[in-house]
């Protein structure tokens, strides 16, 4: 012990050293994929070449020359990215939609499940079990060709007094449409959500000094309502409304629903409704008897205990099971394919068929669900973030 | 020591041999340095135990202790510095981790029982994988050692349904089947239930007499004062101290080593 | 990372999940009366009293119709026509021996299971009335639909294999469990086996029910070990396999199951080398595979995670090696944990198996939608769906019941 200063480790031969063989199997693997991955390459080489095909992308200027029934403005003239365009907003439009209402039905049905009124649970219960249980392809087809298709032919159709209406070709309802004034109106409703925001602070802070209730909602709901109303009259009505009006093969105006986005939409909420009905109601539970007991014992009413002990724990277990509900939503509305709705997957298809590159459309399509799910991810992720900074014990 | 440890000390194969080593050296640290990203945990600990030697290890947590020990059976991989083992150095060398860690055995705060395996299981298991003992051999020991802790009756039950100090005492019995030539044992009665130290500390006090080399994390100034031969005090990464129980105890030399006694022993 | 808690709660969320948990928080107090329960649970506040009028209404409504329309307007002719397409698809008459002979291998082995686990129902009033009652629907559906003596016989064959199967297993001891488990492994490719060997049927003839179960059971079974490969290989701490096993993972599970089938279907064939050809079937099982194995993985991963980290320190402390540390003390505990995640992965790709029905394949989709399609079936759309619902529904409720009694069984215990 006397030559401490100079101690060093003795080094082991080479090949028994642990530290070089994790480089060399590592390198090894790495050796190995490459090749498997340019065997791959090669046959795919091969193969395309056979067929007469390239991996070029440039044929995405060429023109497209099919319809695609609903979407952003497109014609048949236009290029291949411009129909993979419509396709994604298609897919967007779908997901979102979807994820709004699958959560809003999903979050009834999550609490109703937790209901002290017996028949609201089983009702509950009935739905999820049913829903959750059958494939989404069934789902959709009954909705679609089941439903949606059996509803009476657009001349005998349901008229909503007029103004909506509903048909085997699919709902129309009556939607805001901008007219002049428009912009103005909007500032003043940026203004007015700044005002609310301004008050609501404000309300806090009396609340805080003298111990009165806040009604903070109120006071912001209010100064809000009353920025807009003001700027409504100031701007000139700038907002009309569209009413649809049923033409011989379908609907003008309005806001409308193909039968196929219908059915579609139908079947993926219900679907993913049913499994954050779950998340709900398992985050609800999941949220420690001890919680509420502590909350009780502190004199709080029922309604508190809920709002201010158990929801927001509730919340924090609830969103990363949420994300992939909505994940898994954004990549279900692909079962669009089954019943002709033009979505990404959809069009990409149709492109497939036509010009034989399936190749380079399913890499583009699958890149583009990627981004999707990484894009939601990254918004849950934020959510999560703010809602467990507070106070998070792991 | 048993008859039998004594014999299987096999044909080592000696790497650390320029490291000057008396034959009864078991454990030898030099200038030992370890680091957890940029936390300094060890600052260079040199220290030798000899053959059946008692070494109690104290310290504040955080003082790197348990570090200490966990580096001696290769938990962890020091940084700087040399550790030898038996003859062995403990290096990036595959071969001898495995045969170091077969040598040591360790005994856990929290047990770190198999819930999965019996008890019985739970013994035999090392001894019948890594040593190849045919079934019959590995549960005779086993059943052997499980007496010598005390809890015979229990073999066949699974840990969850045993209480702390059983636990304890067959994770003891565990680290023994290996035969090993040194015990580990890293805060063994923290987290036990106070009427359960005395029936782990007797065991480790048997163990002691029987000639164990052994190195011992704990705060447990009784047992430190019956059975350790020495004790070393860390702190903040350091050794601060090392001296036989009586002088430690009575006539501690650093300030830090003052301190630390003046808190632990009210 | 983003994906990465997700999992991870996700995981934690199935477990969350428990029916024992209701209990606690739902009206606790045993009611004495039936009156009692009655106020209680359905006019507890002028609020509850609403509902459940309103509700009462809605669904004696809807009820009185949908019984009405199941009994007497639907024309369920269209499922009782087409039954054999619906179960096994194009599957040659002749060669039906094969398939029966199967499934009066998994009976036994699911009587003997029964058996041996000695799990028993619980035989309360209520229950026992709901089980006649479905008993009977079930029974009446079947008398409905079965015009065969044969079938009659090979079915009740079944039903009495069953329960041989569990009175011999009722009979052994509980060490049978291993030999059973060996027997299950075995069975899968006996029935691929019998199905396909001695001049047996091609894949491309399979179809309907049988289809489905098939390619789940296969794209479990071949999941699992490259599953749990994945799942080490993603918490190796050897960068290079972490991060293809990450790359793998993410990029199977950020993608639609509808893109990979697309895959194996249009561009698969180029990837093999030339000459080289499989049938649809087999590449959609290959896809199945791999697109079950990134989500095996994850549900290992999960496990994994449980398993305490002392664990690894104990297990290298005793000297074992990285392999027997995992398959003797690692892999044990954590796959035990994540039984119940399995089954629902289970489920979730029994149900995704009709995705194939975009693609020729006549699985049990499809061939409900052919069924649909026939003139003399026109208009019974929704019956051809629906049967095809019912049974992919029997099938996917009873397991998930099945994972929700394992789970509680699991959950207590150990540790």
């Amino acid at each position: 012990m006397a030559e401490t200063a100079t101690a060093r480790k003795a080094r082991p031969p080479l090949l028994r050293d642990v530290r070089f063989l994790r480089v060399l199997g590592q390198a090894a693997f790495v050796v190995a994929l490459v090749l498997v991955l340019r065997e791959i390459f090669l046959n795919l080489q091969f193969g395309l070449e056979r067929q007469g095909l390239d991996l070029e992308f440039e044929f995405l200027r060429q023109r497209a020359g099919f319809g695609i029934k609903e979407g952003i403005s497109y014609n048949p003239n236009q290029s291949y990215i411009r129909a993979i365009q419509v396709g994604i907003v298609n897919t967007i439009r779908a997901a979102g939609v979807g994820i709004v209402l699958a959560s809003v039905l999903g979050l009834v049905m999550g609490v109703a499940r937790l209901s002290p009124n017996w028949l609201v649970r089983k009702l509950a219960q009935v739905y999820v079990e049913i829903f959750r249980n059958t494939p989404l392809a069934v789902q959709i087809f009954f909705w679609y060709f089941g439903v949606v298709l059996l509803l009476p032919a657009i001349e005998g159709g349901v008229s909503l007094w007029d103004v909506g209406f509903i048909s085997n070709r699919g709902a129309a309802i009556p939607w805001p449409r901008s007219r002049e004034g428009a912009g103005t109106w909007l500032l003043f409703l940026l203004a007015g959500i700044l005002a609310a925001w301004v008050v609501r602070r404000w309300r806090t802070r009396v609340s805080d000094r003298t111990g009165r209730p806040h009604h903070r909602f109120l006071w912001a709901a209010g100064t809000f309502l009353a920025f807009g109303v003001f700027g409504y009259v100031v701007a000139g009505t700038p907002i009309g409304v569209d009413i649809p009006e049923a033409t011989g093969r379908g609907y003008e105006g309005g806001f409308e629903l193909s039968p196929e986005f219908a059915a579609l939409l139908i079947g993926l909420v219900v679907y993913t409704g049913a499994f954050i009905a779950e998340i709900i109601r398992g985050s609800i539970l999941a949220v420690e008897k001890g919680q509420k007991e502590a909350a009780e014992a502190l004199g709080m009413a029922p309604r508190q205990q809920l709002r201010f002990v158990v929801l927001p724990q509730a919340m924090r277990i609830a969103i990363p099971p949420l994300n992939s509900q909505y994940l898994n939503l954004t990549k279900n509305s692909s079962l669009a394919v089954l019943i002709a709705y033009p979505d990404l997957l959809f069009v990409s298809r149709t492109i497939a068929n036509q010009a034989g590159r399936a190749t380079q459309v399913l890499l583009i399509a699958m890149g583009t669900y990627l981004t999707l799910s990484l894009i939601i991810s990254f918004f849950m992720n934020l959510i999560n973030r703010a809602v467990t900074r507070k106070g998070a014990r792991r | 020591m048993t008859p039998e440890q004594e014999s299987s000390a096999g044909d080592m194969e000696i790497v650390g041999a320029e490291v000057e080593r008396g034959p009864d050296q078991m454990i030898v640290t030099q200038d030992v340095k370890k680091w957890f990203g940029g936390f300094h945990a060890l600052k260079g600990i040199s220290m030798t135990v000899r053959r059946g030697e008692v070494v109690v290890v104290m310290g504040p947590s955080g003082s790197g202790k348990s570090t200490l020990i966990r580096c001696v059976n290769r938990l962890e991989r020091h940084d700087a510095g040399r550790i030898v083992v038996d003859g062995i150095e403990l290096t990036d060398d595959i071969r001898n981790i495995e045969r170091v860690r077969s040598e040591i055995g360790m005994v856990f705060q929290s047990f770190n029982l198999f819930p999965h395996l019996t008890v019985l299981d739970n013994v035999t298991l090392a001894p019948r994988n890594v040593r190849r003992w045919p079934k019959a051999k590995a549960e005779e020991k086993a059943m052997a050692l499980l007496e010598r802790v005390g809890i015979p009756e229990q073999a066949g039950k699974y840990p969850a349904l045993l209480s702390g100090g059983q636990q304890q005492r067959v994770a003891i019995a565990r680290a023994l089947a290996m035969e090993p030539k040194i015990m580990l044992f890293d805060e063994p009665t923290s987290a036990l239930d106070p009427e359960m130290i005395k029936e782990v500390l007797e065991v480790m006090e048997e163990l002691a007499r029987s000639g164990m080399t052994m190195i011992v994390v704990t705060h447990e100034v009784g047992f430190a004062k019956h059975a350790a031969h020495r004790v070393a005090f860390l702190d903040e990464g350091n050794l601060v101290e090392e001296a036989p129980p009586d002088t430690f105890f009575s006539n501690p030399q650093s300030d830090r080593t003052k301190l630390f006694l003046s808190q632990i022993l009210i | 990372m983003a994906q990465d808690r997700a999992i991870r709660t996700e995981l934690e969320g199935t477990v969350v999940i428990d029916e024992g948990l209701a209990v606690e928080v739902a009206p606790r107090k045993e009611p004495a009366t039936p009156a009692e329960w009655v106020r209680e649970n359905l006019f507890s506040s002028w609020f509850s009293t609403v509902l459940t009028v309103v509700l009462a209404a809605v669904i004696g409504y809807v009820g009185f119709g949908l019984i009405r329309w199941v009994f007497v307007a639907a024309e369920w002719q269209v499922f009782k026509a087409n039954l054999r397409v619906y179960m096994i698809g194009r599957f040659p008459l002749e060669e039906a021996w094969r398939v029966w002979a199967s499934v009066y291998l998994v009976s036994i082995l699911a009587g003997l299971s029964w058996g041996v686990s000695r799990a028993r129902l619980a035989w309360t009033r209520r229950k026992t009335a709901l089980r006649a009652v479905l008993g009977a629907l079930f029974l009446a559906a079947l008398t409905y639909l079965i015009e065969g003596v044969t079938v009659w016989i090979l079915l009740l064959g079944v039903a009495v294999a069953c329960a041989a199967g569990f009175a011999a297993g009722r009979r052994t001891g509980r060490g049978a469990l291993r030999w059973l488990a060996v027997a299950w492994l075995l069975a899968f490719p006996a029935v691929i086996l019998l199905l396909r060997a001695f001049g047996g049927v091609p894949p491309q003839l399979w179809g309907g029910f049988m289809l489905n179960v098939i390619l789940a059971v296969v794209a479990i079974f071949v999941s699992f070990p490259i599953g749990v490969l994945l799942a080490l290989g993603r918490r190796s701490n050897l960068p290079v396999i972490s991060a293809f096993c990450v790359g793998f993972i993410e990029l199977v599970r950020g993608v639609p199951l509808f893109t990979l089938i697309i895959l194996g279907f249009n561009i698969l064939p180029l990837l093999l080398p030339p000459g080289m050809q499989l049938a649809v079937i087999v590449r959609m099982m290959i896809v199945f595979t791999l697109f079950s194995s990134a989500y095996v993985a994850e549900i290992v991963r999960g496990g994994l995670q449980g398993v305490h980290q002392g664990q690894y320190e104990a297990a290298r402390a005793v000297g074992l090696s990285t392999t027997r540390m995992m398959g003797l003390i690692i892999l044990p505990q954590a796959l035990r944990n994540t039984i119940p995640a399995m089954i629902s992965h289970f489920i979730s790709l029994f149900k995704d198996t009709s995705l194939l029905t975009a693609l020729a394949i006549l699985e049990m989709l499809r061939a409900a939608r052919r069924a649909a399609g026939q003139l003399q079936h026109l208009g019974s759309t929704k019956e051809a769906l629906l049967a095809a619902a019912v049974i992919f529904w029997i099938v996917a409720f009873s397991m998930s019941r099945w994972s929700q009694r394992l789970e509680r069984r699991l959950g207590v215990g150990e540790r």
